[in-house]
């Protein structure tokens, strides 16, 4: 991920990252509060499951739209890099995840865990790709 | 791929950065260039060639293509 943006099209790419995460802490907290307080049914109860995952689809397109916008070829690079390791990692860590929970007795893993898993093999991804270029 | 872009910004006396602000890149962009770990796409290629004044052979040169030219430099000469 990008911490200290370079140029504008990093910057625009941090708020709107920003802006999605703002939006998913409501987004959870409401769904959260009305299913537990108000037990939804029909279509509102599914409406305001898939609502904490409106930002998350929204931050993969905040991914698509850095990529479309950044010109510096060496940025773009490092964080096609970065995206196709936290790819394959977390590719490779659910399906072998997966297998473990049909054979073995292992904890069940929520399919919501797996985008906050992405971005933690991202966060490690990021220091590893830009180790080759030092 | 090798290239002359520290001794060409040396001559200029420019830092990295200062290369670097003049194509609108980042630094790490720059040194990740001139130490041969990323190639640069063409049209940066052509901006870095104009910014110097020369073509973009006289920066860049083809690794493989180099030794081949200096093999048969050698093979060429007369024993």
């Amino acid at each position: 991920m990008i911490c200290l943006p370079n140029n504008a099209a990093q910057r625009r790419y941090l708020r709107r990252f920003l802006v999605t995460m703002l939006f998913y802490v409501p987004c959870i907290v409401l769904a959260v509060w009305v299913f537990v307080h108000r037990n939804p049914t029909g279509i509102l109860a599914y409406a305001l499951a898939v609502l904490p995952a409106l930002p998350i689809i929204g931050m993969l397109a905040v991914f698509g739209l850095y990529l479309a916008e950044e010109k510096d070829d060496f940025q773009r690079s490092t964080f096609v890099q970065a995206m196709l390791w936290s790819t394959g990692a977390t590719l490779a860590a659910t399906t072998t995840w997966g297998f473990l929970e049909n054979f073995v007795h292992v904890p069940h893993l929520e399919l919501f865990l797996v985008f906050p898993l992405y971005c933690f093999f991202w966060g490690i991804s990021v220091p590893l790709v830009m180790l080759r270029y030092k | 791929m090798k290239n002359r872009l520290r001794v060409l910004r040396a001559e200029r006396e420019w830092s990295q950065a200062d290369l670097a602000q003049r194509l609108e890149v980042s630094r790490q962009s720059v040194n990740a260039i001139e130490t041969g770990k990323f190639d640069p796409s063409l049209p940066l290629a052509f901006k870095l060639a104009r910014l110097f004044e020369t073509t973009i052979e006289a920066i860049f040169s083809d690794e493989s293509e180099s030794e081949v030219y200096d093999q048969t430099q050698r093979n060429d000469k007369p024993a």
